[in-house]
């Protein structure tokens, strides 16, 4: 056999990469086109460049400021609830921390869309339940009013609390308590020691979630859209959105804005990215530590309190509120006023297009779901082992859309493919299109974490033992990854069922999808009928999350 | 002599810049076990991963079983799975998934021998391991000491004519590795296997094999038999890595006149007889292992010098001294019956062919 052999995998290899990394590069090549074309906003190509599109972003100067005020406050605010949730469930001795720390994945599922629906549900002025309850007691006014920056900022507080739980849970987790210990040893007290060893090995956790959820904040779409709009409250993602479907659409505004808001969200988890490498100290060895609980007396009680407080405000309550607002005809909290119906669940279903949106949402599931999983599972092998000269630049192509404000990506890509012969421009081919390209990093992230745990030389074994790069892949890689591969599957669906900044650009009047068609129903007022459909889709989730969780005990089950 | 299982011409590895293996050849007969000792960093796992085909080398040659299997020259590089041998790695490589008969049977199924062999030849080896009792276990549920076990028995299950081992013991505790020790040797004097082993531990290394390679910044330092590479280190490196040694600095005065050793003037006014060839030098290095030394006057050692006990450590087996003397410190190993007091003043003596010039 000669050296520059042509086997299968040396052709297979390059094409996977290649076709994946031209799906994430081609729309971002159009988003910066149009994002320079000053001429006619609906030519292509753009007949004249300039940078004038950058240089008014300025004009929108309160829709900067207004995301700069719901950021700062949803950041200050989710930190605050992510910190004290971790150090509760992390560091203090509650009754059940264990379940508690399982129950805080919950506020993820729930979404900012559902967490805006609901909120919307409880706090809309007059409407809202919480102020019907407010008015009914005599006073005067509303209470709150969420069709505001500090509505949308609680809202997405709750949202990103789990975030930043997650992350600064991580840090205390990952700290060797034997730091501590000789602390202790060596004569320092409890607060000494808190504040000397502990608070500086954490604080870099804690700085770079802040970081990341600020960021995560300035692109966000959803909360900011369903109570943004109805106020008259606009931030950058908004104003994105609404330059785009406005007409005659002002597209090169929506794009300049659009990379902007992408270049300040890139720095900032760049920033976080090196907050965590180089703040970090040796604390962080790879060996999963369960710190000693310190003993908090009688504390623990309203600690217990705060902990499921946080579940219950993020996730109990407004599940709650949604609930009861699907089974009445209008919403009501006054008791004499209730009337109980199926109808918004019939209508739901059945109405002309909201029915269609449903199923769309499920065919597109299933479907980019499954052709991911395949087509990322070779992807994340050739990235991790393959040793493929460029493989680097792949993954960082590859993981390119995770740092773009999904309706600024979202944007791009309507652009992309409007402008190209192939007519999938409205269908759902284009949707699944546009769903396996944003969600190529959320596969690989997951798909990758369990590559790197396999030990190469498990493959390197069956290569020695004879076997070619097929009959490898079938009895001894792709067994091994199963369970990576059930859960990116898992998660793709998921995350395709939810998909709102993509779909509501790319959507056509024959091919509703589901989010984008709450929103609507929303937006046209109807608050019963949007929570009876919100919550079919969470549903459809949660159903989809124990179907898969069962079939993934069972198949781990065998091989642990 | 029949011709060599395993040849190796020139290998050099490189990964970018650095240079991993820096052109190295050895053969290896059939039946022999030869062992590359070094430690970690000198190449030596690359030089078996490139034999097995896992690394792609940059220059020289590799013939298995008298194939070529690579050559730079001939611009030619026969893939793993193609080349017939067989390895046991450090991590053993047992695949989780799958029972410990399936493990085992894995080779002989890439090659689509029938079911009924595949089971026979499977009992065969699982018998050599004395694992046989756990066919039907997954391979998940296993200890170390018997994953180990797997992993030899699915490294020859398919009759290979080479296997290569990886530091194949080195995440065993010490008590099972001796025990391991013994039966790998075992079966592969009993089954003739052709045997290329890695091993940083010195120890290992002397023990299981019929010849080692000590390997040092991807270069080879010595090639022997166990008793060579202890006796006559030919290196500073060898003397120092393999065994325990002292190793005096002086002068080569000049031949002796009797047996052909040397006169070695080392410091604080020593006079030793030493072995080895060449002239007179300014600067030498004379190898002494520590368990050659006697603690008194030993007869046929002509070496003799007065010196006191520093420190000593009883380690069980043997004792450790650390003996003062005109030229310095010197390690001494002694059986625990030889006790002697801290502070005491002895003699140490040895034998001239124990004093190796290097």
């Amino acid at each position: 056999m000669r050296l520059p052999a042509i086997a299968p995998r040396n052709i297979v290899m390059p094409l996977v990469v290649l076709l994946c990394g031209g799906l994430v590069l081609y729309p971002i090549g159009f988003l910066i086109n149009e994002s320079l074309n000053v001429g006619d906003p609906s030519a292509f190509p753009p007949e004249e460049y300039g940078f004038d599109n950058f240089i008014n972003l300025t004009d929108d100067y309160r829709a900067l400021a207004n995301t700069l005020l719901v950021s700062c406050i949803a950041t200050v605010l989710a930190v605050i609830f992510g910190f004290l949730q971790a150090w509760i469930l992390t560091r203090t001795n509650i009754p059940g921390r264990r379940r508690l720390e399982r129950l805080m994945e919950l506020p993820y599922y729930m979404t900012p869309l559902i967490g805006a629906l609901a909120w919307g549900v409880l706090l809309g002025p007059k409407t809202g339940l919480v102020n019907q309850l407010w008015r009914s007691a005599g006073a005067p006014g509303d209470l709150f009013n969420i069709y505001s920056a500090y509505g949308i900022a609680w809202v997405m507080a709750l949202f990103e609390g789990t975030v930043a739980f997650v992350m600064i849970s991580a840090a205390m987790k990952s700290m060797d308590p034997s730091l501590e210990e000789s602390s202790r040893v060596l004569g320092a007290g409890k607060l000494r020691t808190a504040l000397r060893i502990t608070l500086p090995l954490v604080a870099p956790g804690v700085l770079s979630a802040t970081i990341f959820v600020f960021a995560e904040m300035l692109g966000s779409f959803a909360a900011a859209f369903v109570l943004g709009i109805p106020g008259r409250f606009y931030v950058v993602t908004t104003v994105i959105w609404q330059a785009t479907l406005s007409f005659p659409p002002d597209y090169g505004r929506a794009a300049a804005m659009g990379l902007s808001l992408f270049a300040v969200m890139l720095v900032t988890l760049t920033l976080a990215r090196l907050v965590l490498r180089h703040g970090t100290y040796t604390t962080i060895t790879g060996k999963a530590f369960r710190p000693r609980a310190m003993d908090v007396g009688v504390m623990r009680w309203p600690l217990l309190g705060i902990a499921w407080g946080y579940i219950i405000v993020a996730v109990i309550l407004p599940l709650g509120a949604l609930m009861l607002t699907s089974f009445e005809r209008f919403a009501t909290v006054i008791l004499s006023q209730m009337q109980f119906t199926f109808a918004n669940y019939q209508t739901a279903l059945q109405m002309g297009s909201v029915g269609p949106a449903f199923v769309n949402s499920l065919i597109l599931g299933i479907s980019v779901a499954t052709i991911g999983v395949v087509v990322i599972g070779v992807l994340a092998w050739i990235i991790y082992r393959s040793r493929m000269p460029g493989s680097g630049v792949a993954e960082y192509v590859i993981m390119f859309p995770q740092a773009v404000p999904r309706l600024v990506f979202g944007l791009g890509l309507l652009w992309a493919w409007i402008n190209l012969p192939i007519p999938i421009y409205g269908t759902l081919w284009l949707l699944a299109l546009a769903y396996f390209t944003v969600f190529l990093p959320l596969g690989l992230r997951t798909i990758a974490s369990v590559v790197l745990q396999v030990d190469p030389s498990l493959e390197e074994c069956a290569r020695v033992c004879g076997a070619g790069w097929g009959y490898q892949m079938r009895t001894v890689i792709m067994p091994l990854l199963r369970p990576g591969l059930v859960a990116a599957w898992l998660l793709i669906f998921i995350a395709s069922v939810r998909e709102l900044g993509v779909s509501i650009f790319l959507m056509g009047p024959n091919s509703k999808v589901i989010a984008p068609a709450i929103v609507n129903s929303w937006l046209s007022s109807s608050s019963e009928l949007s929570a009876a459909m919100a919550l079919i889709q969470t549903a459809t989730v949660f159903i989809a999350v124990a179907i898969l969780f069962g079939l993934a005990r069972r198949v781990t089950g065998v091989t642990q | 002599m029949s011709e060599p299982r395993i040849e190796v011409a020139d290998l050099i590895v490189r990964y970018g810049d650095v240079i991993a293996v820096d052109g190295i050849g050895f053969d290896i007969a059939p039946g022999e076990l030869v062992t590359l000792l070094g430690p970690s960093g000198c190449g030596k796992t690359t030089t078996l991963r490139a034999v097995a085909g896992l690394e792609t080398p940059s220059g020289g040659s590799i013939r298995l079983n008298g194939d070529t299997v690579y050559s730079a020259g001939q611009r030619r590089n026969v893939p793993a799975e193609k080349r017939g041998v067989s390895m046991v790695f450090q991590s053993y490589a047992i695949w989780p998934h799958m029972t410990v008969f399936d493990n085992v049977a894995y080779g002989l199924r890439v090659r689509r021998l029938p079911p009924g062999e595949v089971r026979e030849n499977v009992r065969r080896v699982l018998g050599l391991v004395q694992m046989l009792e756990y066919a039907d276990r997954p391979a998940s549920k296993l200890s170390g000491g018997q994953q180990q076990r797997v992993a030899v028995a699915r490294a020859i299950a398919f009759s290979p004519n080479v296997v290569l081992f990886d530091e194949p013991l080195s995440n065993l505790d010490a008590k099972l590795r001796a025990e391991m020790r013994v039966e790998l040797r075992e079966l592969q004097r009993r089954l003739d296997i052709t045997s290329l082993y890695v091993t940083h531990d010195q120890e290992e290394a002397l023990a299981i094999s019929d010849r080692v390679i000590v390997m040092s910044g991807g270069r080879i330092e010595q090639i022997g038999t166990p008793e060579d590479i202890y006796n006559r280190p030919r290196s500073r490196f060898v003397a120092d890595f393999v065994g325990s040694a002292n190793l005096i600095e002086g002068k080569v005065r000049g031949p002796s006149g009797t047996d052909g050793t040397l006169i070695f003037d080392a410091q604080g006014g020593v006079e030793l007889e030493v072995v080895g060839s060449g002239g007179s030098s300014d600067r030498a290095t004379v190898a002494l292992r520590s368990s050659y030394i006697h603690l008194g006057q030993a007869p046929g050692s002509h070496n003799a010098v007065a010196g006191r006990i520093h420190r000593r450590m009883f380690h069980g087996d043997f004792i450790q001294y650390v003996v003062d003397w005109p030229a310095g410190q010197l390690i001494v190993r002694r059986p625990p019956t030889e006790l002697f007091e801290e502070g005491s003043d002895v003699t140490v003596s040895f034998a001239p062919v124990h004093c190796v010039l290097l």
